[in-house]
Order: structure tokens, then sequence, then C-alpha cells
């Protein structure tokens, strides 16, 4: 690793980007045996299992500070594990329990798409472990992208799932804002090139593509701005509790 | 929902075969949901979907009668037997 940029600035940033795939991930891996039917069931994990694979990638480069080689498991798991809510980086859309298929849905494509802008502006990152993992990632998200949409294609054309997925978008689309509220490290990981430029720039073309997608003149106005990611949703301990359920039945355990 | 046949070929010579069924709403999630669900560990790299409808079928009774023809099995053990008999017959001769 030849004099790839680092400070704690660059941490928050990546962080930042791994704690939204790892809970991506285990929100969707949560489908796993009750999915609207089979053959989604097993699309749905297999695509949060590509999630958190992007996660583990991320975090590994943060374990290392800025050097995944060498980084052991035990180091990943320090971190995505970790008990400690201020520890966390993640965006509100992320953490919170979905009521139902629809928002789950609707969630997995407003985050998709979010997320192909992002992996977009690191793609030439002077971070080289962070341009390899927007590489690898791209290999991987055309399809949840293709996924996502022909679901969307399928249901939207009907008159009862259609209202179903314009009001989970309702419900979504302010914490899915929250996911270009600059990131706290992004002005340094901006000026050092670890990123193109801050992601709330390609905003409005974002949201064009949201109207397009779901077919809907106005979106919801924003009566609460969408929060940063130093601050957890109610939903994030319930989460947290979940993913750690088996660590915590035995503390003192060796993996 | 539609039914789709699946069949997978690996890189090569192999020919197209069978590996089971789905079901999807149309064909596009169909071609989605059988990367997922048949190819995730890469058991082809190329995929037939055949929508179940569209399948030319024939039923039991229409082809059952075909199953009581013993003299369209040639194995060649007749032939055998008569070029061995035609062989022993010449080496008597002589």
């Amino acid at each position: 690793m030849i004099n790839s940029p680092w400070n704690d600035g660059i941490r928050e940033f990546v962080l930042a980007i791994a704690d939204d795939e790892h809970l991506m991930g285990q929100q969707h891996a949560e489908w796993i045996g009750v999915a609207p039917f089979l053959e989604e069931d097993l699309a749905f994990c297999s695509i949060g299992q590509d999630e958190l694979g992007h996660a583990a990638t991320l975090y590994a480069i943060v374990a290392g500070s800025g050097n995944p080689d060498g980084v052991d498991d035990r180091s990943l798991d320090a971190l995505a594990f970790d008990p400690d809510p201020n520890r966390w980086r993640s965006s509100h859309l992320v953490e919170i329990a979905t009521p139902g298929w629809a928002h789950a849905l609707v969630r997995h494509w407003l985050y998709d798409t979010t997320e192909q802008i992002r992996w977009e502006l690191v793609a030439d990152s002077t971070l080289t472990p962070l341009a390899e993992a927007a590489v690898r990632a791209e290999r991987e998200e055309w399809f949840h992208r293709r996924h996502a949409d022909s679901l969307l294609d399928a249901l939207l054309a009907s008159a009862d799932a259609g209202s179903r997925i314009r009001s989970a978008l309702v419900d979504l689309f302010p914490l899915a804002m929250g996911l270009f509220v600059p990131v706290e490290g992004e002005a340094e990981a901006v000026a050092t090139g670890v990123t193109a430029a801050p992601l709330n720039t390609r905003l409005p073309e974002w949201i064009d593509q949201v109207q397009q997608r779901f077919v809907i003149d106005s979106l919801p106005n924003n009566e609460t701005a969408p929060v940063d990611r130093t601050t957890r949703s109610d939903a994030f301990e319930p989460l947290l509790s979940r993913m750690r359920e088996v660590l915590d039945l035995d503390a003192a355990a060796i993996w | 929902m539609r039914r789709y046949e699946v069949f997978l070929k690996k890189d090569g010579r192999d020919e197209y075969r069978h590996a089971g069924s789905l079901d999807a709403p149309n064909d596009e999630l169909a071609l989605v949901l059988a990367r997922e669900s048949y190819l995730r560990r890469a058991e082809g790299d190329r995929l037939w979907l055949v929508d179940r409808a569209h399948l030319v079928t024939g039923s039991p009774e229409f082809v059952a009668p075909n199953a009581d023809k013993p003299h369209r099995h040639n194995d060649g053990e007749q032939i055998a037997e008569r070029r061995r008999r035609i062989r022993n017959l010449k080496k008597n001769d002589t």
C-alpha cells in the first residue's frame, strides 16, 4: 500500500459506508424464510449477503487504517458487532424496522440507487483499497438494481400493489434523504481525493430518478430535516441486539 | 405467477440439462430469480427458461403403446449368434 491517505475524517467517511452496508445486508437477510415466495426469499437474502461482503471489505479498510492487508476477522467483528451505539455511523434508513414487504422493497431500491452514486464517486479514489472495493461492488450492484427494478415494474403496474409501493415511498423518502446528509469527514475525504465530490452534489439527479421510477409528481416535503449519522434511531438498539443475539448468549465463548 | 422450467449449460460441449423449475410473475423476473435460485454457485454459464405453458407435452396414454415393441430393440445378440453359427459351420467343413 503506497501512500494511501488516512486520517480521522477519512475513517469516519469509510465507516459510514461500511455501517450502511452492514445494516442493509442484515435487514435484507432477515427476510430469509418469510419473503413473499421462495424464489424471492433466496434472491433477496443473496443480495443481503453481497452487502455484508461489501461491509466486511470496508471494515477491513477501517481496521487496517487504510490498509486491509493482514487484518484479522476479530478486528472486523469488533467493529461489526460493537455494542457501543456511539461508535456507529449508519443512516436511519437502514436502521428502521420495515412494517412489510413493500417497505423492504422500496428501501432496497432507494438504498441501491444511492449506493450506485456513492460507489461511482470513489471509483477513482486515492485510497486504493476503496477504489478496488468499488469495482468489486459494481460487479454485484447492477444485479441488485435490476432485481429491484424488475419487481417494481411488475408491482407498480397493478393498482393495489402500486398504491402500497407509493405509500411505502412516502414513508421512506425522508429517511432516504438522510443518506445524502454530509458524513462527518466527507470534507477531508474530498480534499484528499478519497471521494470525487460531496454526495449531495448528486442529490437533484437522484430525486429526478425517484420521481421517474415511482411515477410521482411531488415527493413528500421534508418537514423535519434528515438527521445526521451521529445519533441513533430508536430502531437501532433492537437491531443491534438481534445481530448480537448469539454473541450475547455467552460473552466468554471463543469463536 | 407463471411456472418456468430451468435448463443450465456448462461451458464447452455439454448439453443443456434440466435443473428444476421456478415460479415468477414474468420473463424478466424469471431470469433474475433463476440466477439466484440455480446459479449462485456458478452451476452453469448459460441459462434457458421455458414457460411451462409453452411446453408441448405427450401424455403417458399417447406414449405408452411403444413400450410393447420388443422387435424394435436390437441389442445385436441375434446377429452375433447367427454369425457364430456360420463360423462354426465353416470350421466343420474344413
